[in-house]
């Protein structure tokens, strides 16, 4: 079972997606189970190597295709990328339960004015699309290679174009077009930085971009990828997409677009930070200042919304910015808290989003103003709703918190001497404020006071389980995380702070 | 032995908040019976503790495990010393007893578990504040508190009108769910500080083990001081949380609203967990200060007991006067809170003026939170039951209460003369503690303001049982005065037990004070007397205090009793008769002004900020990126455009143009880098 197991963990989804889009309106709800198992097989599987990690085993490595000597799919899992492929992989898995139902929605409200067999292929072409997300994510991950990197987050930039298409909201082609065009932009500009080091040092091996290190050209290097990647991350004034695809997207792919912004964030780490250290420095103040902007304007943006997508969207803005302010530091505990920051922040987003897609699936209310009083008919939701509300806040018990303690302390680290980081530390922290106001608001105002008029009284009910228990497995994990941290930043450590000479 | 029973007093509340809902499968009384359980077990282990103060000697022990190892080391644990013990039994013990008032006052709530849940996770997180042995714990507490509050206030969240607080119309009301936000955010906002502080401390100690911060304090003090300004950002950063949390100025606007949950819960932030959090925060931290002022010298360190003893005393003195006016019960009562807090909090910083005054200041400090949790507990219970009796929460709508509620009305009263500070009730010893640490540091200012402040609460106090219990009973009220009922039995032995604890601590106040000295001073450092210091400190007669404090009492009390108990003095004609006065009036019935300053600035400029943002700044960006940038791209690249593109599905239009830029671009960049 465990053989190839990085392989099977990458292509066993993309097979059954393949599977499933060639049965068709055959397979019918069997693609939505079809989904979750295997999603549940290849989480177990990368539990497994978590398991070996930790065990004592080195990283796991495998090395299939070499189209060149310097191209080949080849996967690692080590510290680093396997937290972050198991996370995402379990999101996916979160999610693909959730859409069994929400999916089903979706499709009658936007192709009610088809005959039900016309309808009937929708549902499974939603799965075989959702599926090829799994294999993005997975595949940046463990990728060791530029190239094999870059194929896979345009897979994921174009299954989100195609899913956005088919089953987004109102204006859902125009709106994945736009997601394609930044999608496109950030590509080429880790495209350009793949080539431009390629074509100096003869190798898209991430570890081996340290040959570059030390030239003038390593900056060179660093700032077309960051250009790109800052604009996957939604950083500003880059983020102008964010809001507009978070709210014209199906809800139940919300958490999985978190995931799509906030990898950039891993990228950065692996292929920038990790091998190129020392030439990144310059970088780290102007970073630090970015996401203190950032953040601070994504949560001023978001306590203007009143579209509960919106709210969702716009608060992506501004968390994805705290793994950013962990990059910007520069320090071993930074990096590693960022890291940690930006599993949580994902864990934390797929259960606020999700849960505000349930509100909207039970209510077809988005507009904040026309809700409340949700809380006395659906009080699990209101449960869930206000534990995503945590999760994001960084309130104990939650990852979050453990989190945010590691990454800022990782900040201050670095301000003892530098004015800008301790500024930015202390502006940082208080900034968490503001994303209390924003989740704790939203929760009053949705599920808290009278009942809104207009809301139809009978049908406001909790979902049925198989949406909301899988967010409620999602928020025990984010608990067990948050108690016992030690798990994850014993696999970060040794790749990070172990990673670089300079941090030891 | 010890050990196990400081784990399971915070862990018990625990393991009763997550078990509610199962009780709650077998009947609302049991469910009741087991919440009131898991606390009554918590206050047998904290009771357990007690001996230790017998044999300080053996003071402080730690017992703790790892719990993060890497990247950084941290330690979860409990620590016992003095401090600790004394407090974790006046939460527990006040608590037990707060939960058993609610079996009664709570029978009827039809979402009952709930309110346990929250209850038990509420003392349980308010114990591991206490007792932890590591500064992060301390915090995970603390934000713990504050979410609890933030539930237990907006508990009647369906925001009904019967439940808003504020008014009487024509004046503002508020609702319950939105007092709960704005407490998590007004304390959240010094939560965020302090938690800056705490990392800044980490930076500099490389640990927030609290043992271990007492033991290295010289030495990461001084590297602190080497960075210019360093200390004073770290005092006013980690004073700000306990500024939230204990509601002091220029942070205690959230109190006023915090009683729009059910009575007991008043009781249990203003008596035994949430307010108190912030004093014995403090109390932590003084020593460390204390250290770095006295032993190593560093002046800077002086900013942090100033600060604290400013801040308190500002704080007295503010929130009684806004309790003169008062118009609902619960809120004159939070005001006292507010303002019975400062006192702690002006002792506590007082403590840090010189190094004589260390062990007088922090146990005045540590006496007063003692002696308040009882009477303030004991007050709020049965505020509880007046407001249950007649269905009303404003003093205007009761009177006469004394004959129909007469439990109720001498336990009140108790309380009430303890508030203040009439002797031998305990809240004059601890008062009277208060004062003399002003008076013999030479502070003669701050005892001015604290003298002031124990005169307006010897009248709100005195107006407050006045109104409630005296005169004839209030036209209109809503509930009738005259038919009104004393509580269950549960609520009436609650109320006693606490009121049997104010008679008691009144008859040992004196002996207690002398203890609580004695240990603390075991535990504390001996701080020399450095150079800097000034002239020798004043010594006055030992019954100066005594005889201004009463003197205070009965400047306050007399005026009240003529207007609201004897009822010969009318305030309405008074205040008629005085511009002057009303326009006090009014500054006092608008709470200064502060919390409509804070409303337009705060709330309504950051929502004006995000509005703008959202609406025009944003707007203009996405204008920018999504519209005229892709025009001006577009224009000049029409041309080519309308010879490539395909008339295919709109999806795929202008697919070309992108290509064709991306390859332009790359053969750009390559050729620039080459």
């Amino acid at each position: 079972m465990t053989d190839h197991l990085l392989l099977q963990v990458v292509f066993l989804p993309a097979a059954v997606a393949l599977g499933i889009f060639l049965l068709g309106p055959r397979s019918g709800k069997a693609a939505g189970w079809a989904s979750a198992l295997v999603l549940a097989y290849t989480t177990g599987l990368l539990a497994l190597a978590g398991k070996a990690l930790l065990g004592g085993d080195p990283p796991l490595r495998e090395t299939y295709f070499v189209l060149s000597p310097h191209i080949r799919l080849a996967f690692l899992a080590d510290g680093l990328s396997l937290p972050v492929a198991f996370i995402a992989n379990v999101l996916c898995l979160v999610l693909s339960l959730f859409s069994l139902r929400y999916v089903t929605y979706r499709i009658e409200a936007i192709y009610e004015g088809l005959p039900p067999e016309g309808r009937r292929k929708y549902y499974p072409r939603f799965y075989a699309l959702f599926l090829l997300f799994p294999v993005g994510f997975t595949g940046v991950a463990l990728a060791t290679n530029l190239i094999v990197m870059y194929f896979f987050l345009e897979l994921l930039t174009l299954t989100l174009y195609f899913l956005m298409a088919y089953f987004g909201y109102i204006r859902r082609v125009r709106i994945a077009m736009m997601c394609l065009l930044w999608g496109i932009f950030s590509a080429v500009f880790f495209l350009a930085g793949s080539l431009i080091v390629y074509t100096h040092h003869g190798d898209f091996e991430i570890a081996r971009m340290g040959a570059i290190a030390g030239t003038p050209l390593a900056f060179w290097v660093i700032a077309v990828f960051l250009v790109g990647l800052f604009a996957k991350l939604a950083v500003f004034p880059f983020h102008v997409w964010m809001p507009w695809v978070h709210a014209e997207h199906p809800t139940c792919i919300a958490g999985l677009l978190a995931v799509y912004a906030n990898i950039a964030a891993y990228i950065i780490v692996r292929a920038l930070v990790l091998p190129l250290y020392a030439d990144f420095q310059p970088f780290g103040a102007p970073i630090l200042v970015l996401a203190l902007v950032t953040m601070v304007y994504g949560s001023l943006l978001t306590l203007a919304q009143t579209d509960i997508k919106r709210i969702a969207a716009c608060s992506t803005i501004s968390q994805i910015a705290y793994s950013l302010l962990g990059i910007g530091a520069l320090t071993a505990v930074s990096l590693e808290g960022g890291m940690f920051f930006f599993l949580s922040h994902i864990m934390g987003k797929t259960v606020f989003f999700s849960t505000a897609g349930i509100v909207v699936y039970v209510t077809h209310v988005r507009d904040v103003r026309g809700l409340g009083g949700l809380a006395a008919r659906m009080p699990l939701t209101a449960l869930l709703f206000l534990s995503g509300a945590m999760m994001l806040s960084g309130f104990p018990p939650f990852s979050s918190f453990a989190a945010e303690w590691i990454l800022f302390t990782g900040i201050f680290e670095r301000a003892a001497g530098d004015d800008l980081a301790l500024t930015v530390g202390v502006i940082g922290v208080a900034a968490i404020l503001l994303t209390v106001a924003y989740t704790f608001q939203a929760a009053r105002r949705v599920f808290y006071g009278p009942p809104a008029p207009g809301l139809p009284g009978e049908a406001i009910q909790d979902p049925p389980l198989s949406m909301s228990l899988p967010l409620f497995c999602l928020v025990g994990l984010s608990i067990a995380l948050g108690i016992y941290p030690e798990v994850v930043m014993d696999l970060l450590r040794p790749v990070i702070s172990g990673g670089l000479p300079a941090l030891r | 032995m010890e050990m196990v029973s400081a784990w399971l007093s915070w862990i018990l509340p625990l393991v009763g908040a997550a078990a509610t809902p199962l009780f709650a499968k077998l009947g609302r009384r049991v469910m009741g019976f087991a919440a009131v359980a898991f606390a009554g077990g918590a206050a047998v282990c904290a009771a357990r503790l007690l001996p230790l103060l017998a044999e300080p000697g053996r003071l402080p022990i730690v017992s703790a495990v790892p719990w993060l190892t890497t990247p950084i080391q941290v330690n979860f644990g409990v620590l016992l010393d003095p401090l600790s013990v004394v407090v974790a039994n006046v939460v527990a013990g006040i608590s037990f007893f707060i939960l058993i008032y609610c079996l009664g006052y709570m029978r009827d709530d039809p979402e009952v578990a709930r309110f346990w849940t929250l209850m038990n996770l509420f003392i349980g997180s308010m114990l591991l504040l206490v007792l932890a042995s590591n500064l992060l714990f301390t915090f995970v507490g603390w934000k713990l508190v504050g979410l609890c509050s933030y539930g237990l206030i907006g508990y009647y969240y369906r925001d009904e009108k019967k439940y808003w607080i504020g008014g009487p119309a024509p004046f503002s009301f508020i609702s319950p769910s939105a007092c709960g936000l704005k407490a998590l955010l007004v304390t959240g906002a010094g939560d965020m500080l302090m938690l800056g502080g705490v990392l800044i401390l980490y930076r500099y100690a490389g640990t927030l083990d609290l043992l271990q911060l007492y033991l290295t304090a010289p030495d990461w003090i001084a590297r602190m001081a080497a960075a210019p300004g360093m200390i004073g950002l770290v005092s006013v950063l980690l004073l700000a949380g306990p500024v939230g949390k204990s509601a002091q100025f220029p942070l205690h606007e959230w109190l006023p609203e915090a009683m729009a949950g059910p009575g007991p819960v008043s009781a249990l932030i203003h008596a035994a967990t949430m307010v108190k959090s912030g004093v014995f925060l403090v109390a932590r931290i003084v020593p460390m200060f204390a250290l770095a002022l006295w032993m190593v010298e560093i002046r800077e360190a002086q900013l942090f007991f100033t600060l604290t003893a400013w801040v308190g005393a500002v704080t007295a003195f503010l929130a009684a006067s806004q309790g003169l006016v008062a118009l609902e019960l619960k809120k004159a009562l939070a005001y006292s809170t507010v303002s019975q807090i400062g006192y702690m909090m002006l002792a506590l910083g007082l403590s840090g003026f010189s190094p004589e005054m260390l062990a007088a200041g922090y146990t005045a400090g540590v006496f007063h939170l003692i002696t308040h949790a009882f009477f303030k507990a004991c007050l709020f219970l049965c505020a509880g039951t007046v407001i249950h009796a007649v269905h009303s929460i404003y003093l205007h709508e009761m009177g006469g209460l004394r004959r129909s509620l007469p439990y109720t009305w001498a336990f009140m009263a108790m309380g009430g003369l303890s508030l203040m500070g009439v002797p031998p009730f305990p809240g004059f010893w601890s008062k009277d503690a208060v004062l003399k640490v002003c008076l013999e540091s030479g502070q003669y200012a701050l005892f001015a303001i604290a003298a002031a402040a124990a005169v307006f609460t010897a009248f709100y106090t005195m107006r407050m049982l006045g109104l409630v219990f005296h005169g004839a009973p209030a036209e209109g009220s809503p509930g009738g005065s005259v038919h009104a009922a004393e509580g269950r039995p549960s609520q009436t032995l609650a109320c006693a037990v606490l009121a049997f604890g104010i008679l008691a601590l009144g008859v040992l106040g004196p002996r207690l004070e002398h203890g609580l000295t004695a240990l603390f001073s075991s535990q504390l450092p001996v701080l020399p007397r450095p150079l800097f210091a000034e002239d020798p400190l004043p010594s006055f007669s030992p019954l100066l205090v005594p005889a201004l404090a009463v003197a205070c009492l009965l400047i306050g009390a007399v005026p009240a009793w003529l207007f609201y108990v004897q009822r010969s003095w009318k305030p309405e004609a008074i205040l008629s008769r005085s511009n002057t006065l009303k326009l006090i009036h009014i500054f006092l019935w608008e709470r200064w002004y502060i919390d409509r300053f804070y409303g337009w600035f705060f709330v309504g400029g950051i929502r004006a900020l995000a509005s703008w943002i959202a609406g025009r700044f944003e707007t203009a960006l996405d204008d920018a990126a999504h519209r005229r940038l892709p025009d001006l791209v577009g224009r000049g690249a029409r041309r080519l455009i309308e010879r490539m593109r395909s008339d295919a599905l709109d999806l795929t239009d202008n697919l070309a143009y992108v290509l064709a830029a991306t390859i332009v671009f790359l053969a750009a960049m390559l050729w620039w880098t080459r």
